[in-house]
């Protein structure tokens, strides 16, 4: 055959795979939905409305697994850290990192806790500015033609130019008729995400923003004060929580607190963060805590981490039952903190909040 | 199931082939909830690293966890369900 029959083919094939849509079936109930070419099962299923199990969207943390029944499934990540041995052995796959290739049908646990209530859609945003808050981390700004819908703590799923698989980052600012995205990122070593957003991205380059999800947004249906903890760029969703819950008519009475901390006071960007909002300003009560022990500078805050800080007030601040926790960060903050919370303080599960950034 | 009750640990409770069984809802390795997780037979695996643990005994038998669960004394009567709770 000569070139030209070909690309022909090719070009045909190129059609199939971009216009086609499947249809995703879940056995138990024999719910369907539909998945554009592409996408992957899990998101899919959230813009169903669906409340497919999930937490990270990032292949870390095992939360979105699932069992193939039948049909043919492309996985993105093979060797995604969030599904062990024993469950590959299993048959089991990621839907976060799963793209069906047709119809297919699968077995999983829907989770009433993820039922999306706002469901998420793809747009392209520009980056309008990259501010440096210190030597490590920087708010970016993006901007996108139509209002960003989602519900302060919640993260967007960035496709970023050169990078394989979606970066998770959650909006440091209030849901916004302009379509503005904030985030505050924070470059961990030579990470591709990274090194994408810091060094080659430029003001006015677009990227793609899938949005909202996730679940650590903050609750107003109750009366209790509102203790926030975080480290480094877990401070990007805390801020848009305390920026919601500063305004929020019926929070008028309550309590804010924000626990942050980091290695050295050059890290500690939250007390200029907060400055820079009134209602922030007025209302947050910030405990600022420095990790390095061999720091010999000057300093009047806490020493240690955020989570025995936290311990230390918790001791005299009577019943711990008494807050919601919102806390976002590395994994060995997130465990110790819920612990701390849930094994030690018995504080319900349902009044803990939080993102671990895997 | 979780069994989510004020000033309480969090509980679980599963069904063996028709027998309850009450264990912490806490994975010993590093505090995922196992209602999360997933459950053939007796075993309950962690939806966090896979661990798994025998929901009857709570004995881990499944890297990496390796400090048994805590199981709880069940008793049914009617559609109620009792187990005994000794705080520490
Ligand atoms: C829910 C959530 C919210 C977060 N919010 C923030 C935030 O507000 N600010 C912040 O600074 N960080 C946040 N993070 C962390 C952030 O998503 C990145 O993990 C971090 O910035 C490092 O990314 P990197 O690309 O530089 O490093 P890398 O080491 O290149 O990538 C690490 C991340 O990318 C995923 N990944 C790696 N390879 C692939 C692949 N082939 N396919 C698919 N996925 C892959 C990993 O699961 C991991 O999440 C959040 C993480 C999560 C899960
Ligand atoms: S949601 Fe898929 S691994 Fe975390
Ligand atoms: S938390 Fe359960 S196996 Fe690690």
């Amino acid at each position: 055959m000569g070139g030209r029959a070909r690309s022909v083919d090719a070009g045909r094939l190129f059609y199939s795979i971009h216009m086609a849509r499947h249809l995703i079936t879940l056995e138990a109930s024999g719910q369907s939905f539909p998945c554009d070419a592409g996408d992957t099962v899990l998101r899919a299923a959230l813009r169903a409305g669906i409340a497919f199990p999930y937490e990270c969207s990032s292949g870390g943390c095992g939360s979105c697994q699932f069992e193939r029944v039948s049909g043919d499934l492309e996985e993105l990540w093979p060797q995604a850290p969030g599904l062990t041995p024993r469950a590959r052995e299993r048959g089991r796959q990621l839907a976060c990192q799963t793209v069906p290739r047709g119809d297919c049908t699968l077995r999983v646990r829907l989770k009433p806790d993820c039922q999306p209530s706002l469901r998420p859609t793809r747009r392209r945003a520009t980056l309008v500015s990259r501010t440096r808050l210190t030597a490590d981390m920087a708010e970016f700004s993006f901007r996108a033609g139509e209002p960003a819908d989602f519900l302060p703590g919640q993260y967007a799923l960035l496709d970023l130019p050169g990078v394989a698989g979606a970066r998770a980052y959650s909006m440091s600012n209030l849901p916004n008729d302009e379509g503005l995205w904030q985030f505050v990122i924070k470059q961990i070593g030579a990470g591709r995400g990274g090194m994408a957003l810091f060094e080659f991205l430029q003001p006015g380059d677009t990227i793609g923003l899938d949005a909202p999800y996730g679940m650590a947004h903050l609750r107003l249906g109750n009366d209790r004060d509102i203790v926030c903890v975080g480290g480094g760029s877990g401070i990007s969703p805390l801020l848009s929580i305390l920026a919601a819950a500063a305004r929020a008519p019926e929070l008028a009475s309550r309590r804010l607190l924000l626990f942050y901390g980091g290695r050295t006071p050059a890290d500690l960007c939250a007390p200029a963060l907060l400055a820079r909002d009134e209602a922030l300003a007025r209302r947050v009560e910030c405990v600022t805590a420095i990790s390095d022990p061999a720091y010999a500078g000057a300093w009047e805050g806490q020493r240690g981490f955020v989570h025995q800080v936290l311990q230390g007030w918790l001791e005299s601040a009577g019943d711990a039952s008494g807050y919601d926790y919102y806390f976002c960060g590395p994994p060995p903050m997130t465990d110790a903190l819920q612990r701390l919370l849930m094994l030690e303080k018995r504080v319900p599960t349902a009044q803990l909040h939080f993102d671990r950034f895997v | 199931m979780p069994l989510d009750i004020p000033g309480l640990p969090p509980l679980a409770a599963f069904d063996v082939g028709g027998e309850i069984y009450v264990t912490s809802n806490v994975c010993t390795h590093n505090v995922a909830l196992l209602s999360d997780g997933f459950f053939e037979g007796d075993t309950i695996e962690c939806p966090l690293h896979g661990g798994c643990f025998n929901v009857r005994t709570g004995e881990a038998t499944q890297f990496p966890c390796e400090v048994p669960l805590q199981t709880f004394p069940v008793i049914v009567e009617g559609d109620d369900l009792y187990t005994e709770i000794k705080d520490r």
